[in-house]
């Protein structure tokens, strides 16, 4: 059995399947946005929503029918200062102009991380927040939500959000944190202390990390999906370098040729990592019109994978929106609300639903 | 304490289990609504933000009159009153 818990602008698409052909849908918390989801060691399954109006939450299941909303949910610490450009970015502004004195507060859960027996959230305006206790509670993780470089760090097109956590399977004090765009943190000491780790990543227009993967068994090996290329590193991000060799390159907006896109996977069994390109930051469509995942098993080449994959396809895929079940199976969302999969490590591809609102994110188990 | 009817919007009603309409107790739409979140913690994320501000977009339908978040601390409301809760809209 794999199940899909998909996360879209208007709802949660769960998806059944005992044969990855035939597909059971249901559709759950109809008019929130489900940004997030992450299942814990006891089964019990996590989704992060959020409404423009009413505000973030979580709400949990533990049989994928019955959801009941979290009493707590990850908070800034009130009168906490707000960053004034990421409040101008989400329209938390009261259109008087007077960003100055906004406060800190949490507009989205962008990624939620199970570890260690803890669930850990990364959150806009850039935040890190963990529960200990199922949800009863969070606490935040204060030394990187009061970094000592905050009040320099600038946001991304889509504000200034924490969206990317990894952690090591070995070493419960080491962690690794995205933000965009103002880099990749790394934790050795239990998240007291946070540095920065971009060695080797083109940064002449700002630290944009979309998205890292690993397998948390071999913590210290990562592949990153940046703004401005595709990148690995073999020692926990002290240093990178480029791997893109047979990935499609385009031009940035400031004429730097790089492959750019949002979600890298991997398979942890096979060691194998996949991503969707789009052509450049300034057309952020597949190139060429082709819907394409890229996959690499040896983390040095990519080949093309487009088998059952649309031609004539002008829709991405967002950071959190592809999925692996680590049984073999590949899972990814388009922005026009297509789920695709593959039961063969991305060799071959289905269209398993058309028409779901815009989706925000793919998470995939087998059991 | 004056005793009021709020019904809530539909996106709401997940978090309530179901529930369309609440009573609650204040003499204000803003004592109402901190009524309405001691009952339901859960709703109480969405009425308030970290700074226990009411949620900037949110307005309440009062006698056929608009309340807006920032007025809200200040607008009475009599005993057996409704009040609707609903988005602050932009547009069609």
């Amino acid at each position: 059995m794999v199940t899909l818990i998909v996360g879209t602008k208007k709802g949660a698409a769960i998806l059944k399947s005992d044969d990855a052909r035939n597909w059971s849908h249901e559709f759950a918390l109809r008019g929130w946005g489900v940004t997030a989801s992450a299942r814990d060691e006891g089964g019990r399954t996590y989704l992060a929503v959020s409404n423009d109006v009413f505000g973030p939450a979580i709400f949990v299941s533990d049989d994928l029918k019955e959801w009941k909303q979290l009493e707590s949910a990850p908070r800034f610490n009130p009168g906490d200062k707000g960053n004034e450009t990421h409040i101008r970015i989400v329209g938390w502004a009261d259109f008087t102009g007077r960003y100055k004195d906004s406060p800190r507060l949490v507009d989205q859960i962008w990624t939620l991380h199970a570890a260690h027996g803890a669930i850990y959230a990364g959150v806009s305006e850039a935040g890190l927040f963990v529960t200990r206790d199922r949800g009863q509670s969070w606490e935040p993780i204060s030394g990187f939500n009061d970094h000592p470089n905050r009040a320099n760090w600038e946001p991304g097109a889509g504000g200034l959000c924490a969206h990317t956590i990894l952690t090591d399977a070995k070493n419960p004090n080491r962690m690794w944190v995205g933000v965009s765009s103002s880099g990749f943190f790394r934790t050795d000491d239990g998240g007291k202390t946070w540095a920065e780790k971009s060695v080797g990543v083109n940064t002449d227009t700002g630290t944009c990390v979309h998205h890292v993967t690993h397998d948390p068994a071999n913590a210290d090996v990562l592949f990153r999906q940046d703004h401005r290329g595709v990148y690995r590193s073999d020692d926990a991000g002290d240093h990178w370098r480029t791997i893109e060799s047979g990935l499609p390159c385009g031009e940035l907006s400031d004429g730097h040729r790089c492959s750019f896109g949002f979600p890298i996977v991997m398979d942890r069994p096979s060691g194998d990592i996949f991503i969707a390109p789009l052509d450049s930051d300034n057309f952020r469509l597949p190139p060429d019109g082709q819907l394409a995942v890229y996959k690499s098993s040896d983390g040095e080449q990519w080949r093309a994978r487009t088998n059952g994959l649309p031609g004539n396809c002008y829709s991405g895929v967002l950071r959190g929106a592809m999925a692996a079940d680590q049984h073999g199976g590949i899972y990814f969302g388009t922005s026009s609300g297509a789920i695709y999969g593959s039961a063969d490590l991305g060799e071959s591809w289905s269209e398993i639903a058309a028409s779901l609102p815009r989706i925000m994110s793919v998470e995939a188990y087998a059991t | 304490m004056t005793a009021v009817l709020v019904q809530l919007p539909p996106v709401l009603r997940a978090v309530t289990g179901g529930a369309r309409v609440l009573e609650a107790q204040g003499g204000t739409v803003g004592e109402v609504l901190e009524h309405l979140a001691a009952q339901c913690p859960a709703l109480a994320l969405h009425l308030f933000d970290e700074n226990h501000t009411i949620r900037r977009n949110i307005i309440c339908i009062h006698n056929e009159g608009i309340v807006r978040a920032k007025d809200m601390n200040a607008h009475t409301v009599a005993a057996g009153d409704e009040l609707l809760l609903a988005n602050a809209l932009a547009g069609g």
